[in-house]
């Protein structure tokens, strides 16, 4: 067998273990699913409520829109959200120790586990977003099936952004006991940038900083075209792409750095 | 008459001498570790004013959501955040009542001369909830027309708020008594609660508003403090303390009631 094929297919199967194993309880599905719907229908009321009163469009978005931007911008919140903890949790523990001495990248590893359930917690949040998308504001405004690819491509991608934001935060802990401070930061900037509500929201100086930043890749990009797909949405795609590469540099530089001060006391 | 008197004045006062113990010991043990006091105290209050940020983003597209202005939206999140706070720093134990009733580790308690029901809740602070609890002072002061009056106004109903947050959220673990697990109905109650009491009342159909002065009270913590809070209505503010009151019997009631089929775990405990 060809060794790339080789190499990936040992993370296929950390991917498969970690999806069984958030199978094996899948009560704990239920927690995340009732706080996504309480959320769905909190902000489909306020946006019913602003339309309301202010008109038909805001920053070129109707009631109908607002609501289906926040449903897909909450997937990869809810569903991609989560991994900073384990990560941390696993310097801290000195798991990292025995991680290290396994043949697999530390990075890849991390990611296959992570990615695992997360795509399927994400898969079943989108569902039920669609299916309440569909009760709250009428039918999700897809116009084709290439539309469709680029959003799932795209929260892939913000999926993917989100693990190794994360991870990069999670190893600050190489240099700070506690670094939960960090991550809070970054989830409440997320939050506000392009989570809540879309960024063109935002005054005019804000949104030109944000763009620069990876933020509008986590949630703002695959929002954004599921609701307003168009010609500028494969510049979104390529941004997010960008990113992700980025990141990708940031954690191996990250963790290269930091496993040199890594010191096993056996045992 | 006299002395039931004053046996109920000599009560009362051990009841105080008692919290305030707990209230001690329980900020010496959070204390002790003062970087992660900081980082739970310092992030809450950014957790709270990332929605600040939202809530000023849309209004300055809005002008105002369902008849709220901005500082009426962030005069529910400073009084909700001072009640949210105030009830997990005096009685933090109820986020862990219903893990507690569930393995049986009541036993410690039951054997204590206090009051079980008060004592279990009592016997823990949370310590992100000082954020929660500072960050509500911290919006208050920069909200228009703070003075004095206002201040002591909105204590007064930070409390009744916090009265009834520890007694709906109690209630709620308590029907571990009876389902053995409620983690799920729990986690419920909690979610709903806080996220209804974070939005104008407004914005929600008329004929869901009872559950809000009823089952997950959110108009006696937030939508009617708020009407208070504006007119300066001082004549309401006894009605919400016995709103607050009959919260709390009814979740000391079903504790109790509760109490009845408790089984213990038959494990060994101290507290120290």
């Amino acid at each position: 067998m060809n060794r790339y094929l080789l190499r990936a297919r040992k993370y296929g199967v950390a991917a498969g273990v970690s999806l069984r194993n958030r199978l094996a309880y899948a009560g704990n599905f239920a927690s995340s699913m009732a706080t996504y719907a309480l959320f769905i229908f909190v902000f489909s009321r306020i946006w019913t409520a602003v339309f309301a009163a202010s008109g038909p469009a805001i920053a070129g978005y109707d009631r109908v829109m607002c609501i289906w931007y926040f449903i897909v911008a909450e997937v990869p919140m809810f569903g991609f959200g989560h991994f900073f903890h384990t990560l941390a949790q696993d310097m801290k523990s000195g798991q990292v120790a025995y991680l290290l001495g396994r043949p697999y990248s530390f990075v890849g590893y991390h990611y296959a586990d992570g990615m695992g359930a997360a795509l399927l917690e994400a898969g079943i949040l989108l569902a039920e977003g669609i299916l309440l998308g569909g009760l709250l504001a009428g039918a999700l405004p897809l116009r084709s099936l290439v539309q469709l690819l680029a959003v799932l491509f795209s929260l892939l991608l913000a999926g993917s952004l989100q693990f190794l934001l994360q991870f990069a935060i999670a190893m600050t802990a190489f240099w700070f006991e506690e670094n939960t401070a960090f991550f809070w930061i970054f989830q409440k900037i997320a939050l506000v940038v392009g989570t809540l509500l879309p960024i063109e929201f935002l005054p005019e100086a804000a949104q030109r900083i944000v763009r620069w930043t990876p933020f509008p890749s986590l949630a703002y990009a695959p929002a954004r075209l599921a609701v307003a797909f168009g010609p500028a949405s494969g510049g979104l795609l390529l941004e997010q792409a960008a990113w992700v590469v980025a990141a990708a540099a940031v954690c191996r530089l990250v963790f290269g750095v930091g496993r040199t001060k890594i010191a096993s006391q056996g045992g | 008459m006299e002395t039931r008197k004053r046996a109920f004045a000599r009560g009362l006062r051990s009841y105080v001498r008692f919290l305030a113990t707990s209230f001690s010991v329980n900020l010496q043990a959070v204390i002790e570790y003062r970087a992660n006091f900081a980082v739970q105290f310092f992030g809450m209050m950014l957790n709270n004013a990332a929605f600040a940020l939202f809530w000023g983003a849309l209004i300055a597209r809005t002008g105002g959501i369902g008849g709220y202005g901005f500082p009426d939206i962030m005069f529910i999140w400073a009084l909700v955040s001072t009640s949210f706070g105030l009830a997990h720093i005096v009685a933090g134990n109820i986020r862990n009542l219903g893990l507690i009733i569930q393995r049986g580790e009541l036993d410690v308690y039951l054997l204590q001369p206090k009051n079980v029901y008060l004592n279990v809740l009592c016997s823990r602070t949370v310590v992100s909830a000082w954020g929660d609890f500072a960050y509500g002072f911290i919006v208050l002061a920069l909200l228009p027309g703070f003075g004095a009056e206002r201040l002591a106004l909105f204590a007064l109903l930070s409390l009744s708020g916090a009265v009834i947050f520890a007694a709906t959220f109690a209630a709620a673990e308590s029907l571990s008594f009876f389902m053995g697990n409620s983690a799920g109905i729990t986690a419920a109650v909690r979610e709903f609660l806080l996220s209804f009491s974070l939005y104008p009342e407004t914005i929600f159909d008329k004929g869901m508003r009872w559950v809000f002065y009823t089952l997950l009270p959110s108009g006696f913590i937030a939508f009617v403090p708020l009407a208070v809070y504006k007119s300066l209505d001082w004549r309401l503010v006894p009605l919400l303390g016995l709103a607050a009151l009959a919260y709390l019997g009814a979740s000391y009631a079903l504790f109790k009631l509760g109490l009845r089929r408790y089984e213990s775990g038959n494990q060994m405990g101290t507290r120290i």
